[in-house]
């Protein structure tokens, strides 16, 4: 009795042990039907990718159908989610054992970080490999993301870099340019302001961490100013930080909707639809969406213009599709990447409203035509050729999480502009010291 | 094999797979924590992760936004709970009295524990939106315009969503308490005549002394689990204004990949949480000696 206690015991432990083990890996590989001799077996293979719920998913989405029909051996299951939820499930399929995901999408901020951890497998033989792949077409900065320690990491999927976002009808019929100079945009979106008639001259994303760097930085390149200087010193809080600062706190008083230091990107594209807003900074694919007579602006659509943000230089914020070190189908795994990337199939994405990566889609008439016609991805083209991301390095994530806190606090009046780029400065230098 | 037996009763044997399963699913990660906190830890450097002793947990002294959490946890847990506990407290005397009504109103009154805080966050994070939400909308026509979760305010909406939501809860506990307390020392006060009020503050309160207090204990350490409603709301701004010390734990931890650091802050945590429990014990133990 006693004995058979113990082994039922073990038994059921060992039992557990073998149950868990056997659902961890992927089914098994099954041999698929002979193909009219030319291929004697074709493994089949799932691909898991985890992808962010956004429009450019979609697209993705439908697109894939194809690739599946051309490559009956091959499945991709997408496995949309959140951000909020991404960078955790991404990390925890590094740890494991084998991979969750075969293929993975990474943002900006991520990639130095899991590049120099070695999470990432190099891509630089398969692109060699990959005939007509044209990797040099992607824009330059995009390509530059992608690149960690001399290695290609990642190649691009969707660019979000920021422009000026205007209501053409509104500066027409008031007889105001478009400003080019940060001064003239502050001037311009005060003057438009009527608080009256709750019209706002812009609207703002002030919200705490990422967002408000994200906006603010187009000020900061705008008033001269930059986090790092060429030798990696921070320079955040010098003369041109914090009248970047101060200007942006000035525009936010006086020309933004009362109230709105918590609004994202959604909240001032709400603004804009609902025809409260004359300018907005945002992702250069807005526009598109706000122009769309099914979209959210009703009525407005098609009012709507794309510039470059005032200054020129613009944050440059991207997606770019990666291969975890610990996948087990990578050559699958490039098999879709290459061909999601391609030259032709990226042509189709952006067609179908997809935001541009690649030199000949931007300037491919056809594209003009078919989607949302030459100024757009003109202006596009040269707002991603003088961009750049938020910050860079293994600790990117936490820089801007930092500086953006410490602008949100400026902003709610809690500190000066002065004070929170000290304070802002002086813990980005701590992160880089580690 | 009897003196194995004797050496070994039944009965511990008997215990042997809980223990198994508390040794792995509570003794293991605190271990495992407690080690991670004298290390360098980083998620994306586990090749390089190096003994540092007490570093992690002295550098918190000089941690700004740590102790700035704590100072906000602080006031979100008092600030809640008093007011749950007051308001739990009222609404158990008004159920307590007979009503036609009273299963109705209990039921009525106990929904909102019910919902998943994350719901309840979003839930208000919308009602009280600028842009969408009715609050604001109410007020303006009122000619009030408030910015709920602007700077100053915002630690204080979310301290009353929290009231909104676990109320109920102390409402429940309270309401049991009252209906097992003995009914002579009642009927004796109404006997010598003694006011409402009277014995309210007499008998009601000495004799539900212990039941507040394990309320205040259950809710007060749930009250410094709040994470959700910051992560739904506010995410911990404007500034730092409403970082409470598990939304900063899980910033430092899975955001940015530090777990050494995190794990040291969690232990800090832990001997905070357990020195107020201490205290609040040996409040109630002397409660329960009184009488």
């Amino acid at each position: 009795m006693n004995r058979t206690l113990w082994k039922t015991l073990a038994l059921t432990l060992l039992l557990a042990l073998l149950v868990s083990a056997c659902a961890a890996p992927a089914p098994p590989a099954a041999q698929a039907p002979t193909a009219g001799g030319e291929e004697a077996t074709m493994e089949e293979v799932t691909l898991n990718v985890i992808m962010e719920e956004v429009p450019d998913y979609d697209i993705v989405a439908k697109l894939t159908a194809q690739f599946e029909a051309d490559n009956p051996n091959i499945k991709v299951v997408f496995d949309a989610m959140p951000y909020d939820a991404m960078r955790d499930k991404i990390l925890t399929s590094f740890l494991a054992p084998t991979a969750t995901y075969d293929i993975i999408i990474v943002d900006n901020p991520w990639m130095d970080e899991f590049g120099n951890a070695g999470y990432l497998t190099p891509l630089d033989d398969y692109i060699a490999a990959t005939p007509d792949y044209n990797y040099e077409d992607f824009v330059g900065p995009l390509r530059e993301i992608g690149e960690v320690g001399g290695k290609v990491m990642g190649v691009p999927y969707y660019n979000y870099a920021l422009g000026l976002i205007v209501r053409q009808d509104v500066f027409d019929e008031k007889g105001v340019a478009v400003p080019t100079t940060l001064d003239d945009y502050l001037q311009t979106v005060k003057d438009l302001t009527d608080k009256e008639n709750e019209f706002y001259g812009a609207a703002m994303q002030p919200q705490r961490g990422y967002k408000i760097f994200e906006e603010w930085k187009n000020w900061l390149y705008g008033a001269g100013g930059d986090l790092l200087d060429d030798q990696g010193n921070v320079i955040i809080n010098n003369e041109a930080g914090v009248r970047a600062l101060d200007m942006y706190i000035d525009a936010y008083n006086n020309a933004a909707p009362p109230n709105s230091l918590n609004w994202g990107f959604d909240e001032a594209l709400r603004a804009m639809a609902a025809g409260q807003a004359a300018t907005m900074l945002s992702y250069n694919w807005m526009l598109p969406t706000l122009n769309s007579p099914d979209g959210p602006a009703g009525d407005l659509a098609g009012n709507f213009q794309l510039y470059e943000v005032p200054g020129g230089k613009a944050v440059l914020g991207s997606w770019h599709w990666a291969i975890p070190h610990n996948a087990s189908n990578k050559d699958a795994a490039w098999k879709f990447i290459s061909w999601i990337t391609s030259p032709s199939v990226d042509k189709e994405r952006v067609i179908m409203g997809g935001a541009p990566i690649r030199t000949s889609v931007i300037t491919d008439p056809e594209v003009w035509e078919k989607g949302f016609g030459e100024h757009y991805y003109t202006t596009v083209l040269s707002i991603l050729e003088d961009a750049e991301p938020l910050a860079r390095g293994d600790h990117a994530e936490e820089i801007i999480e930092v500086v953006g806190t410490e602008l949100n606090a400026a902003v709610a009046g809690q500190k000066s502009s002065q004070q929170a780029l000290d304070d802002a400065a002086k813990q980005v230098e701590e992160i880089l010291a580690r | 094999m009897v003196t194995q037996r004797s050496r070994f009763p039944l009965a511990y044997r008997m215990l042997l797979p809980l223990a198994a399963v508390l040794l792995a699913v509570l003794v293991y990660p605190l271990v495992f924590s407690f080690w991670i906190s004298l290390h360098d830890y980083q998620l994306t450097a586990l090749q390089d992760v190096r003994f540092v002793g007490l570093r992690n947990y002295l550098e918190l002294r000089g941690n700004g936004s740590f102790w700035n959490a704590m100072r906000n946890t602080l006031i979100f847990v008092f600030g809640a709970v008093t007011l749950e506990t007051l308001l739990g407290f009222g609404l158990a005397l008004l159920l307590h009295r007979p009503n036609r009504y009273r299963d109705f109103f209990r039921s009525i009154l106990l929904t909102p524990m019910f919902i998943t805080p994350i719901a309840v966050g979003l839930m208000f994070r919308f009602l009280l939106n600028q842009q969408l939400g009715v609050l604001p909308y109410l007020l303006g026509k009122l000619g009030v315009q408030i910015d709920f979760f602007g700077p100053g305010l915002a630690l204080y909406s979310i301290i009353l969503i929290d009231v909104w939501q676990w109320t109920p809860f102390m409402l429940l506990l309270l309401l049991a308490g009252l209906e097992s307390l003995p009914a002579a020392p009642f009927e004796a006060a109404r006997v010598d005549g003694a006011s409402a009020w009277f014995t309210l503050r007499k008998v009601t309160l000495p004799l539900m002394k212990p039941v507040i207090l394990v309320a205040l204990i259950i809710r007060g350490l749930d009250a410094f689990k709040v994470f959700e409603y910051i992560f739904a709301i506010t995410r911990g701004g404007p500034g730092e204004s409403t970082e409470s010390i598990l939304y900063h734990i899980y910033k430092v931890g899975f955001r940015f990949f530090r777990l050494g650091e995190a794990a040291a802050m969690a232990y800090i945590l832990i001997l905070i949480t357990m020195a107020l429990v201490v205290v609040l014990y040996r409040a109630m133990r002397s409660a329960e000696e009184l009488p």
